[in-house]
């Protein structure tokens, strides 16, 4: 696999961050989750936090290196994600059980399956159009579909932040499935909060991320996002990649390449807000012993042939 | 409070199987040596002792660290097992090579090859504003031939300057120094100062630095080619920003060097890191290009500025 990711989350104008994302990839699949925790719950960020870090887990213990029922994954780990909320909940006596939005998207032999639950929403990206998106689960979304009120009008409706479906809360949460998605050289996936498409329409995402080196670009939309979303917007998430399969010169020197990684390998890439998060600055005793045979059998690795 | 400079090994100090011979050089975060191996060859030997956290007297060997600062002082270790985890990985001529790596004295130390030779930055000392073209192309082309393979293992260099490139007697160049390599996906803050060199660090070293890229290492390309020409470095970055002094190679050397190297040096130079090349290839593609035009043809024009314009006066 070969791909370019980035993700990044700003505070927009709140007082804490409640949205939570990752990546993490083996050898031969990518997972990304972005989550929103619920801010009129209490501990929309702690649901948020349980969601993606059960995904990510269950990649680390599954990604073989290929997850070997893709939607089942997702499935799966999303409806556990559900449950953890709710033992949560339980197990502080909360009254009411904290609630996240969830989408996640896992990429393997260069298809893409994705799931949500909520209004957090996955764009496929080609050629600077929108080729493919999910479709919330907000009432503004069926009142739109049904011709009741119009695109516009829903952008601005006092309601459109309201969703009918979220892991966590007493309602088993509804969750739609992507079909199996090729992807092809160039596509990006974007996985986002509102706070990004609620200002950022997905054409105009679709349109900046065209023939772009993410890394360079996504970090000046999450900004742009922000000041649109003003004094009072809400918290902005991505997670974007570009798939980049192929051996071509000329990917960009930020892609990541999995070829090198053992099949046994998992890279994972979890974000945390808020707080700044505890450097592990203590190396123990071991830790030290293992670095320095880490670094000697690599170095025992590249001079054996000299 | 004035910092203590740490007292080097003593010379002739016996470290596992080196002889310690001298010191090299001293920086903020280790000390350099010159030692031997027990077959008597030259060798390298960097001592990982940062100087505001650690504190060797004379004729100690264990550096004292206080106990507040045991957590930052394993912190910086990681930092040193990161470039010696790089550079292990890198076997390439144009960069210097790991030979081992160890523990003692209550620190660690990596044993990287010597070689007979100067730093950059000598040479330019010595020969100050008469580098030819010849020898920068011939340098640089090499020297990114290192480079390249360090940004292709996801690595940055983050530090590179004339007196961490190191010339081989037959002017062949070493990238040497990784201290301020960090593997480009790492997320981490940096608890200990960030380091850089004021001239030759880009601007994006300055700021928050999240848009550190391969053009970043290009900045400092830049800078030290700028440094070759002009004999010292050229104004910091940040005071660029504020206040861009910087006269263009363009300007300053014209018709003393090719347009085409002077164009390729403020390239690299640009302020905005999109404005760079973004890739060592496309640099390195961009050098060995012969300049087309034959008025560019960096022996053709005689080096004194001033009489080439009263020739071309007397020509027309």
């Amino acid at each position: 696999m070969k791909f370019t990711i980035y993700q990044g989350s700003l505070q927009g104008g709140r007082a804490n961050n409640e949205d939570r994302i990752a990546y993490c990839y083996s050898r031969e699949a990518l997972l990304m989750v972005v989550a929103d925790g619920m801010g009129g719950h209490h501990f929309g960020e702690i649901a948020a936090q349980i969601a993606v870090q059960t995904l990510t887990e269950a990649f680390q213990r599954e990604a073989r290196p290929e997850i070997f029922d893709p939607f089942r994954f997702l499935q799966r780990s999303m409806s556990n994600a559900h449950y953890a909320i709710l033992d949560y909940s339980l197990a502080h006596k909360l009254d009411d059980s904290p609630r996240t939005t969830c989408v996640a998207c896992l990429v393997q032999d260069s298809i893409a399956y994705w799931a949500h639950s909520g209004d957090s929403r996955l764009f496929l990206l080609r050629s600077g159009k929108v080729a493919a998106q999910t479709r919330d689960h907000s009432r503004i979304r069926l009142l739109v579909d049904e011709g009741v009120i119009s695109q516009d009008q829903a952008a601005t409706h006092p309601e459109r932040n309201k969703v009918y479906s979220c892991l966590g809360g007493d309602v088993s949460p509804e969750i739609d499935f992507s079909r199996k998605t090729p992807l092809e050289r160039g596509d990006v996936l974007l996985l986002c909060t509102d706070g990004l498409w609620g200002v950022m329409p997905g054409e105009e995402l679709a349109l900046a991320l065209k023939n772009v080196n993410l890394m360079q670009v996504v970090p000046g939309l999450l900004q742009e996002a922000e000041v649109r979303g003003g004094p009072k917007g809400d918290n902005l998430s991505v997670v974007a990649v570009c798939w980049e399969q192929g051996y071509q010169e000329g990917g960009h020197d930020s892609a990541v390449s999995t070829q090198m990684m053992s099949p046994g390998e998992v890279t994972t890439k979890l974000e945390e807000f808020g707080r700044q998060s505890g450097h592990k600055m203590e190396l123990t005793e071991e830790e030290i012993e293992k670095a320095i045979i880490e670094i000697r059998s690599t170095i025992e690795k590249y001079n054996s042939g000299k | 409070m004035a910092q203590q400079a740490n007292h080097p090994l003593p010379n002739g100090y016996q470290l596992e199987e080196y002889t310690i011979e001298r010191q090299l050089s001293l920086g903020g975060f280790s000390i350099v040596y010159l030692a031997q191996d027990a077959a008597g060859v030259d060798v390298a030997i960097k001592e990982y002792l940062p100087n505001s956290l650690a504190l060797r007297t004379e004729g100690q060997t264990c550096p004292v660290i206080a106990p507040e600062h045991l957590g930052a002082f394993r912190y910086g270790m990681k930092c040193f097992f990161e470039e010696g985890r790089a550079l292990a990985k890198l076997s390439h001529p144009n960069v210097v090579r790991v030979l081992n790596f160890f523990r003692a004295n209550e620190t660690v130390y990596m044993v990287m090859e010597y070689e007979h030779g100067r730093t950059l930055q000598e040479f330019i000392i010595k020969h100050k504003g008469h580098i030819s073209e010849r020898f920068i192309r011939g340098v640089f082309t090499r020297m990114l031939n290192g480079l390249r393979e360090v940004h292709s293992c996801k690595l940055l260099h983050l530090d590179l300057k004339p007196s961490n490139i190191y010339l081989r007697t037959d002017n062949s160049p070493v990238l040497i120094d990784f201290g301020a390599a960090r593997q480009t996906l790492m997320n981490e803050q940096p608890i200990l100062k960030p380091m850089y060199t004021p001239g030759f660090a880009s601007p994006e070293h300055y700021g928050s630095r999240k848009d550190l890229g391969p053009w970043s290492d290009i900045y400092s390309v830049g800078a030290t080619m700028y440094a070759c020409l002009a004999g010292g470095a050229p104004q910091a970055a940040d005071a660029r920003m504020a206040n861009d002094e910087l006269v263009p190679a363009m300007v300053r050397w014209e018709g003393q060097y090719s347009d085409h190297l002077l164009e390729i040096i403020d390239w690299c130079l640009s302020l905005n890191h999109l404005y760079r090349p973004q890739s060592v290839l496309s640099l390195q593609k961009t050098l060995v290009t012969p300049a087309t035009n034959a008025a560019d043809a960096p022996v053709a024009k005689p080096p004194d500025n001033w009489v080439n314009r009263l020739v071309d006066k007397l020509r027309s």
